[in-house]
């Protein structure tokens, strides 16, 4: 897997686009392609690309719905019954671990969405991976250089998953740490963005994903047909996730995960999250906060 | 001597001609058939590993004959500038370069370009059945015609000759 930098992953997520779009999508300066995180298609809207949180329009003629419709069969290589379900979902992940965000006219049956008509909005996100991102809290996570079981824990938009991901890459590889098997149940394909099997982010060569299923039941089948050392999931949302982790919990498996939160008075406030700390299921606590322009780690000892 | 071998000639010539257009017809039923078949194989790997539509083709490709073969190649190649040409305008024009089909078996095969791809594999694996399904149909009916008109080509050619021989000498 080859490592790309900013304006190259910029310039590859938009080989999706129809040519006249990609064109515009290329005419921004590099030093922006490499800061872009989205580039956002609406019908009968210009064309426009988020850098630092702010919309910016490209300034071409306004998106046509073929032209979104021509953005998914190049995305999916007019394929769309292999990514059916992620559609189904409202996304698509294409080569290099991009994704694109769709939205249109639902077509529901028997009360759940089968499939998007008329797709009106697209929203194509460049997948950055940030190698190095657990290097500030690797070694307080692996005392005796094995990983504790850890709980990371930030606001949505801090990086909860590109450190998860940079934890479970460095856990694999043994990278400052003692090399672990790691299981990763990744549904909404948002750590490892299978493409036809493959990791289009790094993950490590230790490490086994599944993709698409539910968490709950993702770590199960993990836990029961891989033998990991290490089971990582990301965005712990629901009771049975919670549930799932107590099991593995006992299976003797170190845990990995990630939640929204505030700081630790928050989770304990929430009960989903109480049995976490009651079971006391984790070792570690990683928060991660903003101080203007850099991101801050704090880890605190929950368990001895 | 120099007047009967050109009669011979003359003769053996119709006869040609008569037992060519016989042939075309034979031919044209053999490309439908293999047509038929690669659609099978395209529907047996669809309906056993759902793949992406590249190595549905390649694998199509792999495993057929003839214009099928060649279609699928093409298709397959032509899938690396989706940007340029949707799947299905390419699926299109690639068909109307298989003459060897017959205008009724590019008909028939032509709108498969619009689903391919595009929906859930029942919807695609139904397409694909129905379109193998009529070619089959055709290649039976042209079948029966060839046999039929075959043998009226082949003995107006040898008539004719012999007409022209009569006349000649």
């Amino acid at each position: 897997m080859t490592q790309m930098n900013g304006s190259e992953s910029y310039v590859q997520a938009a080989r999706a686009l129809p040519p006249r779009l990609r064109r515009e999508a290329l005419s921004l300066p590099e030093q922006e392609q490499s800061r872009a995180e989205e580039l956002r298609l609406r019908v009968g809207w210009p064309m426009t690309a988020l850098l630092e949180g702010e919309e910016r329009s490209l300034g071409g003629p306004p998106v046509e719905e073929e032209e979104l419709e021509q953005l998914v069969e190049i995305a999916s290589h007019a394929s769309l019954h292999t990514v059916l379900d992620q559609v189904r979902r409202g996304y698509l992940t294409m080569e290099g671990g991009h994704r694109i965000g769709l939205c249109g006219t639902a077509v529901s049956r028997e009360g759940e969405i089968h499939a998007l008509r008329a797709l009106s909005s697209a929203n194509l996100r460049v997948a950055r991976q940030v190698k190095g991102a657990a290097a500030p809290v690797l070694d307080r996570l692996c005392p005796g250089g094995r990983l504790a079981d850890t709980l990371i824990l930030a606001p949505p938009g801090l990086g909860k998953t590109t450190l998860l991901r940079d934890l479970i890459r460095s856990v694999s590889q043994g990278e400052g740490c003692t090399p672990l098997r790691v299981s990763l149940a990744d549904e909404r394909g948002e750590i490892a963005a299978l493409y036809n099997g493959r990791p289009q982010l790094e993950v490590g060569r230790r490490t086994d994903v599944a993709e698409g299923c539910p968490k709950a039941q993702g770590l199960m089948l993990l836990l029961r047909a891989m033998n990991p050392q290490v089971l990582a999931v990301d965005e712990i949302t629901a009771p049975e996730d919670v549930q799932a982790l107590i099991t593995a919990a006992g299976c003797g498996v170190t845990l990995l995960a990630t939640a929204h939160g505030e700081g630790r008075t928050g989770l304990e406030r929430r009960p989903m999250y109480r049995p976490l700390l009651e079971e006391k299921l984790f070792r570690f606590l990683a928060q991660i906060r903003r101080e203007g322009e850099r991101y801050v780690y704090t880890v605190e000892e929950l368990r001895t | 001597m120099i007047r009967l071998t050109g009669a011979v000639l003359v003769a053996a010539g119709a006869a040609w001609l008569g037992f060519q257009a016989a042939s075309g017809l034979r031919k044209q039923v053999r490309a439908i058939r293999e047509m038929a078949h690669g659609l099978s194989v395209l529907e047996r790997e669809l309906e056993l590993n759902s793949p992406p539509l590249p190595r549905l083709l390649a694998q199509g490709e792999a495993h057929s004959q003839g214009p099928a073969k060649e279609l699928f190649r093409g298709c397959a190649r032509g899938m690396d500038n989706l940007a340029r040409e949707s799947f299905s305008a390419l699926w299109r024009r690639l068909t109307g370069q298989l003459t060897g089909l017959g205008q009724e078996g590019q008909a028939i095969l032509a709108p498969l370009g619009d689903t391919l791809g595009r929906y859930a594999g029942p919807r695609q694996l139904e397409a694909l059945s129905a379109a193998r399904r009529r070619l089959e149909e055709l290649a039976a009916g042209l079948e029966e015609d060839s046999r039929r008109r075959g043998r009226v080509y082949q003995a107006l050619g040898l008539s004719g000759g012999a007409f022209l021989v009569i006349l000649l000498l």
